[in-house]
């Protein structure tokens, strides 16, 4: 426990910045959603002057942008960006934090068990992504109906919304790994910045190319809005693929930073 | 009873050597020396015992219990202090103190403010805004704060000045009274005379000699430099215990071993303009003692 509330206690002021972030983000974003409606018709005659290409990368669709629900999940996709380099941050950073900072040596020279360190490392990660996610949906939720005139349907806004922590919580395991098995990383916001763009231009290439099989490689794609809103349910391929990288990643964790040697400085 | 009991211990760092069958005990009571030249194993040896690295083969047990396996639960009872100590900067010293003492099930308080008002300590100011020496305070403290049964240290001294290395020794000298075990490692002979009583010496991953600090003692060299007004004979002082002679211009360097009285008169009875006597690197005790056979 003494762990868990250190370390939560250390990503603090990070919480709070991210949380600030993307609430803003949100609003900013939900606020040209007036503008964008009352003019549909000209948007559209805009939208459609963009190359296919481009407007697919995007993930612009020009029948449901002037609808709420996908105008929201345009910009969504933005936001799962910033809460994925959030998460992949947090994950990168559960050992080797300790290992850049050397303070290893301080932690696992206590009594306490290797698992149970990691354990409360993860937990606090996971307890800041999610109070992040919880401040982000309520300013979300809150944003949307005042900026709405007609009514949207709010069990799928909630479904969109909250595959954020979906999301968040496959880079911030997949982060875990890559820190468990290279220790010692100089910079971390370079690493998790690099890895999450790898994966979010791979979304975007996919949605060019409509290539079904690029759709397996990139966490981004793997709760697909246009398919919720179809369907008002997960593609259960991809939710059983991502519980199974989840699992994977943080067993792989354990079992390598259970063995692994912590060096000298 | 041995508290420490190393078993043939081995570790490779994929090819390159650490350490290779290094066994010794350390009893409950004593304070035992570890001393050896960088890079000779010492850190390797003590991290194992911690369970921070593995072995490559042999064991070490702790209070009876195997280190590795026991990790978490010998741990309780032991002190440990690196040669380089690192916190996290954005803490204040009495968060960090706080926190190492959260781990163990016990109020450590009252010990907290005991040491660092012991070893000079404010409490109050940030890890990041301290000094190399007062860090190494922090390490001292955040060692002992739990009233460990066995103390690890790892080259401990570096960084403390003169005075603050006193009062530290006073305080090992009295944990020891207390019945506290102490592995002590350096690379600083004299350190190692002045407190322990028996010693390990390692030199490239392996132990060479297990001895009492009494007869290290009898057997100990001086380095000693003479720098003569006159010009003297080359064999002036070669009298028994003197080795290595060198002579460069007015300048006489030798080690020695024996009474130090019967080299003291020699030097007396002729004209010098300066005189030091040091202890002799460990590579020279290396060189001239272990190499005796």
């Amino acid at each position: 426990m003494n762990v868990f509330l250190h370390e939560l206690k250390s990503y603090r002021k990070s919480t709070i910045v991210w949380s600030i972030s993307m609430a803003a983000l949100i609003i900013f974003f939900l606020s040209m959603y007036p503008s964008f409606s009352s003019s549909a018709s000209l948007v559209k005659k805009i939208l459609e002057g963009y190359p296919e290409p481009i407007r697919k990368a995007f993930g612009i669709s020009i029948d449901d942008i002037t609808k709420f629900l996908g105008f929201y999940s345009y910009v969504f996709s933005f936001v799962v960006l910033g809460g994925a380099i959030q998460a992949m941050n947090y994950g990168i950073s559960t050992i080797s934090k300790e290992i850049k900072l050397k303070t290893a040596d301080f932690l696992m020279t206590k009594p306490i068990p290797r698992n149970e360190i990691l354990t409360s490392k993860l937990l606090a990660s996971l307890t800041s992504v999610i109070i992040t996610d919880i401040i982000y949906l309520v300013t979300a939720y809150i944003t949307a109906e005042s900026v709405t005139k007609e009514s949207f349907n709010i069990k799928l806004f909630f479904m969109i919304s909250v595959t954020l922590l979906f999301v968040e919580v496959i880079f911030m395991s997949i982060g875990v790994l890559i820190s468990a098995v290279v220790g010692k990383i100089k910079s971390t916001i370079s690493l998790s910045l690099g890895v999450v763009f790898t994966f979010y231009i791979i979304g975007m290439l996919q949605a060019t190319l409509n290539d079904k099989a690029m759709k397996y490689i990139t966490p981004f794609k793997y709760f697909d809005t246009e398919y919720i809103i179809k369907n008002s349910s997960y593609d259960i391929t991809f939710v059983i693929i991502s519980i199974l990288i989840v699992l994977i990643s943080i067993f792989l964790s354990y079992a390598v930073f259970l063995k692994r040697d912590i060096h000298a400085v | 009873m041995n508290v420490i009991e190393v078993d043939k211990l081995t570790k490779y760092y994929g090819k390159s050597r650490g350490i290779i069958d290094v066994s010794f005990d350390v009893e409950e009571g004593e304070i035992f020396g570890f001393i050896g030249p960088n890079g000779a194993g010492k850190s390797t040896t003590i991290r194992t015992l911690l369970s921070l690295i593995y072995p490559t083969s042999g064991s070490a047990k702790i209070f009876g219990k195997d280190c590795i396996k026991y990790g978490p639960e010998i741990k309780k009872d032991i002190g440990y202090l690196p040669s380089e100590v690192f916190y996290y900067d954005n803490m204040k010293v009495i968060d960090l103190l706080k926190y190492s003492a959260s781990f163990y099930k016990k109020d450590c308080s009252k010990r907290i403010k005991e040491l660092s008002e012991m070893m000079d300590l404010d409490l109050n100011k940030r890890i990041d805004d301290l000094s190399y020496g007062n860090r190494k305070k922090v390490g001292i403290v955040q060692g002992l704060l739990h009233e460990p049964k066995l103390l690890i240290l790892d080259e401990p001294t570096s960084g403390l000045d003169p005075l603050m290395q006193q009062r530290f020794f006073n305080l090992l000298k009295e944990e020891n009274k207390k019945g506290v075990t102490i592995l002590f490692s350096s690379h600083i002979l004299s350190e190692v005379q002045r407190l322990c009583n028996r010693v390990a010496i390692i030199k490239e991953g392996r132990i060479i000699s297990l001895e009492k600090i009494s007869s290290l003692r009898e057997n100990s060299y001086k380095r000693i430099n003479v720098e003569t007004a006159v010009d003297v004979r080359s064999d002036y002082f070669k009298i028994d215990g003197v080795s290595n002679i060198e002579i460069k211009d007015n300048t006489v360097s030798f080690l020695f071993k024996g009474d130090i009285n019967l080299i003291m008169k020699k030097i007396a009875e002729i004209s010098i303009s300066d005189v030091t006597i040091e202890e002799p690197s460990l590579e020279e005790i290396f060189m001239h003692y272990y190499m005796r056979g």
